[in-house]
């Protein structure tokens, strides 16, 4: 993993020591709000329905066991003891008070965290796979990449006022866990005739009241030339992004008003010109990043699970191993998704003590290493096959040994009107009349794979449009209704939901997302033709009927 | 006709009409009266201003037949042609002239306002302010009348110039040659053989500084080479026949940043149909400069060139070599657009000139500019004035990624980073 040097240090705790003073202003009056806005923006501070959000980034969704201490310790000193896990890949504190703040990021930067450019217009942190640097399938470990671009964007002097926010995503693996396609940028490795590495560039993906996938812009761009591609594609936005509507000034809108080869043409151009030049990253400076990415070392073993076997004699655990685990590349390996997806819990949410627990399990079992999913999940990367039982242990303890991963009651949900200014409506209760409805172990296992994305407003925080089913908040008269859509998928095999019908009342919710379920359950071909799947081959009709049949 | 704020005092009207009463006693010629009359009113409290130029002598001669030991003032601009110190020293020897003082600009004024004596180029109204204004106000203020050697047919604005005029600031200003013509200065000159200003005979007739001064062709007004194409006729210290001094506009301070300190502007605002031709010292739009490159490319004067958000600097890129200033435009805190434009000024166009952040210019931006190839910012907002002026900027004293052609020495590690520079560097 990264580690800091005195640049980085520098960096970050210059940062806190000018946003001190900024605070102490505010409070002393010296600053108003309209002023210290853009201020507070700049260190993730936002304003909240109730109470002020610290948004707290977690580069590339990586972090150590001391990070996620630290952030038990911010929790349970600073907040109401718990902290809420975003698609982001960050992590938020709803109830921070203003004062706390400089300390609660003078803390952070003692375990090299921060929260600059986790908002605003500005590129904001890079996500990449959680399973990267682990996964079976992975022809590429992204991120040292990742870590340079991050090097690269921090307080980038051209690029911090642009037309919009900039989310880039980054994935080393020919499966999508990223969501590449809905990122400003996505980014896939790629290989080339003579077997070289690079990067296959997607632009102008995105959700949002206008979603819109990702384009192939770049077919590959090598290690060398990343940044002088990335500031290319920047400058272009930059220029020519619009500024004069704030819904349409991603780039996205660029892309679908000028064309992709308008804009394609433009950046060329630009990329002819810098090329070469001093955003060239030598092969010196990867692999003295990558150093610090180096793979942990493993201890040989052939172990290997035997679910058959493991279904028998120990159902629960064995529903743990065949959902929450994923195929390592490291034989004897695997890594572990710890679900944060309790049911009838708040998705994304953890509280201090499962923070210290996940951070004591990293250190024991997974070489100090942890992730968060921008599905909202922790991840223990690097787990023996012979220590799952241990960690299924600890975790069951805690109530974190959830076996969801990827099944219906592992939703991505925003926090909505409970806590967001902006929701039209809520969306965690939606989430939780979900998983009552769903969540026996059974159920959910008849069922198989099936994502359920929330959004409590069009701004789509909850990757509603990739949901295979999305739930929208929509606000009708005073009443909050749900919008429900069909076929949304964040894959390689990127597709925006449909809209079904008519909006409907928060208890009709899970009675309608039943009718779907029965649907795909009558019309499936095999046990292992998976909702997505199904709703590809038949499209939307019979679900909409469905749907429709009150 | 343009007052000055020093108009403000109330004139003693019987005291006006007593000067203005003088101007009925003494003959259009009767200069020898006129000056007898201003020791015998003020004595002492009487001096003479001079600039030691071409027809200065004339007037000196006079003074020197009346009382040689008036305090007779000249402004050592700093800027002036070695023969004229030459001559201030030839003058007083051969007049007897007691007590003549030079005067010299605020050394203070200098440092802030024109540290590098480059004033004159693009301001020459400030030039003047510091340099003539500013001094000449100070040394009168012990004075209650002064004695110029101002004549009517030196410029058209001085057409009506009388002998005694009450200024704004309660001042009697004398000019006891307002009615002389250049054949008279000539015949007096020859009548009592006084020594010419050695550079009168090289076609000299109006000499003030040497930057601002030209040699006058043959039927042009005598005073034509002064300030030679700029629309400065007149000097500070002369300003308004009324008499009024009128100071150069300092208004609410300077508001153009630059080098780590606020300095003196010279470009001004470009006037609606100004002649693209002719103009100088303004920012001419981008798109003014495409539909015009004829003119512009005519115009010999030092030009500048304002570029909106909105416009793209590759449609210049040709000209840019011909302004000496670039503006860019930031309509909004928020609109980052300037930035890109710098970097392609500097890096890819190799531009060297000023860039200057004109609109919305906040504390927060400055550092980001500055990397970006910014070097002169027009401040309106007050706290972003005082934060500049104190030295104290929102910036990260580390940059995490190499930007501009010298951030990063080639062969530097790490890579993308290094420390940051403080703003008020001078480039
Ligand atoms: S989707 Fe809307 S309600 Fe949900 S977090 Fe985002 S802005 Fe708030
Ligand atoms: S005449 Fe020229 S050099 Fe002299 S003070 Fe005025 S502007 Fe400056």
């Amino acid at each position: 993993m990264y580690r800091y040097d005195e640049f980085d240090l520098g960096f970050v705790s210059g940062r806190v020591d000018q946003f001190r003073d900024q605070v102490r202003r505010r409070i002393a009056g010296e600053l108003t709000e309209e002023q210290f806005r853009p201020l507070r923006l700049m260190n993730g501070l936002y304003l909240q329905l109730h109470a002020y959000m610290l948004r707290v980034c977690v580069p590339y969704g990586t972090m150590n066991a001391p990070q996620l201490r630290k952030l038990a310790h911010i929790a349970r000193k600073y907040d109401r003891g718990y902290g809420h896990f975003t698609t982001r890949q960050n992590i938020q504190f709803n109830w921070p008070r203003l004062q706390d703040v400089p300390d609660i990021l003078e803390e952070l930067s003692e375990v090299e965290m921060h929260a600059i450019q986790t908002s605003g217009n500005c590129i904001r942190n890079v996500t990449t796979d959680q399973f990267a640097g682990a996964a079976a399938d992975e022809i590429i470990d992204p991120r040292p990449v990742a870590e340079i671009i991050r090097q690269w964007s921090s307080l980038h002097p051209e690029f911090t006022f642009l037309p919009r926010k900039f989310k880039i995503a980054i994935t080393g693996a020919p499966e999508d866990r990223a969501a590449v396609r809905f990122h400003d940028i996505g980014l896939m490795a790629q290989e080339d005739e003579a077997g070289e590495v690079g990067w296959s560039v997607y632009v102008g993906g995105g959700m949002g009241r206008t979603p819109m996938i990702g384009q192939r812009i770049r077919n590959f761009v090598p290690h060398e030339d990343l940044l002088a591609y990335l500031e290319s594609v920047l400058r272009v936005y930059n220029r020519y992004g619009r500024r004069d509507n704030k819904y349409k000034a991603r780039i996205k809108i660029l892309v679908h008003e000028e064309g992709l080869a308008t804009i394609r043409e433009q950046v060329d151009s630009e990329f002819e010109k810098v090329r070469g030049g001093i955003l060239t990253l030598p092969e010196e400076e990867l692999s003295r990043i990558r150093a610090y990415f180096a793979p942990p070392q493993f201890v040989l073993s052939d172990d290997r699970f035997n679910l058959a076997d493991l279904k028998r004699n120990d159902a629960g655990f064995a529903r743990f191993v065949e959902y929450n685990s994923h195929p390592h590349r490291q034989a004897g390996y695997t890594s572990l998704t710890i679900s944060l997806k309790p049911i009838g819990g708040v998705p994304g949410d953890a509280t201090a003590e499962q923070m210290e627990v996940v951070a004591d399990l990293a250190e024991r079992f997974s070489f100090n290493e942890l992730r968060v999913s921008h599905e909202q999940n922790l991840v223990l990367p690097h787990v023996a096959i012979r220590d799952v039982r241990a960690v299924y242990d600890v975790l069951k303890e805690y109530a974190l040994a959830e076996a969801n991963v990827g099944l219906i009651t592992d939703m991505i949900t925003c926090p909505g009107l409970d806590y967001c200014a902006l929701a039209n409506a809520r969306s965690i209760p939606i989430a939780q009349d979900l998983a009552r409805r769903f969540g026996t172990p059974e159920r959910q296992a008849e069922i198989g794979p099936l994502k359920i994305n929330i959004s409590g407003c069009i701004n789509a925080c909850g990757h509603h449009h990739v949901g295979h089913i999305g739930v929208l908040g929509v606000e009708k008269k005073g009443t909050e209704l749900y919008q429900l859509t069909l076929g949304g998928d964040a894959s390689e095999s990127a597709a925006i939901g449909d809209i079904l019908g008519p909006g409907i009342v928060a208890e009709a919710v899970p009675d309608a997302v039943e009718r779907l379920v029965q649907t795909y359950l009558g019309l499936r071909e095999t046990k292992d033709e998976t909702f997505i799947a199904a709703v590809k081959r038949v499209g939307a009709v019979p679900f909409r009927e469905a749907y429709l049949a009150t | 006709m343009r007052h000055s704020p020093i108009t403000t005092k109330r004139t003693d009207p019987l005291r006006a009409m007593g000067i203005i009463a003088l101007n009925g006693m003494f003959g259009e010629d009767d200069t020898d009266g006129v000056i007898r009359k201003a020791v015998e009113m003020f004595g002492r409290d009487l001096a003479v201003v001079s600039s030691f130029g071409a027809d200065s002598v004339v007037l000196l001669h006079q003074v020197a037949a009346v009382d040689p030991g008036l305090p007779v003032f000249f402004l050592d601009t700093g800027k002036h042609f070695s023969e004229t110190l030459q001559y201030v020293t030839d003058l007083k020897a051969r007049l007897g002239l007691t007590d003549v003082r030079t005067l010299v600009p605020d050394s203070k004024d200098l440092e802030r306002f024109d540290p590098e004596g480059r004033l004159w180029e693009n301001d020459p109204d400030s030039c003047c302010h510091i340099r003539k204004t500013e001094p000449l106000n100070a040394a009168l203020e012990g004075f209650s009348a002064w004695i110029t050697g101002r004549k009517r047919f030196q410029t058209a604005e001085r057409g009506i110039l009388p002998h005694f005029e009450l200024t704004g600031d309660e001042r009697v200003k004398i000019n006891p040659l307002a009615y002389w013509g250049e054949d008279d200065v000539a015949a007096h000159k020859k009548a009592h053989d006084l020594p010419e200003h050695p550079l009168f005979a090289d076609g000299y007739t109006s000499i003030g500084c040497a930057p601002c001064t030209s040699a006058v062709q043959d039927g042009e007004d005598a005073r034509a080479g002064r300030w030679r194409g700029l629309n400065k006729a007149e000097c500070g210290i002369h300003f308004d026949f009324n008499g009024e001094i009128a100071p150069a506009e300092v208004k609410n301070g300077p508001v153009l940043f630059k080098k780590g300190r606020f300095v003196a502007d010279p470009f001004k605002p470009l006037a609606e149909n100004a002649n693209l031709k002719g103009v100088r010292y303004v920012h001419v739009p981008l798109s003014k400069v495409k539909d015009n490159l004829a003119a512009i490319r005519q115009n010999p004067h030092p030009l500048g060139l304002l570029i909106e958000s909105s416009d793209r600097v590759e449609d210049v890129a040709g000209e840019l070599d011909r302004f000496s200033s670039v503006a860019i435009s930031f309509p909004a805190f928020g609109d980052g657009r300037g930035y890109s434009t710098a970097r392609l000024l500097r890096e890819r166009y190799g531009y060297r000139g000023e860039i200057r952040a004109v609109g919305d210019v906040l504390t927060d931006q400055i550092g980001f500019m500055v990397r970006c190839g910014f070097d002169a910012f027009v401040v309106a907002n007050d706290a972003t004035k005082r934060a500049l002026e104190a030295g104290e900027l929102a910036e990260v004293s580390v940059y995490m990624q190499p930007v501009g052609l010298t951030e990063v020495p080639v062969g530097t590690r790490p890579f993308l980073r290094k420390p940051g520079k403080p703003v008020t560097r001078r480039p």
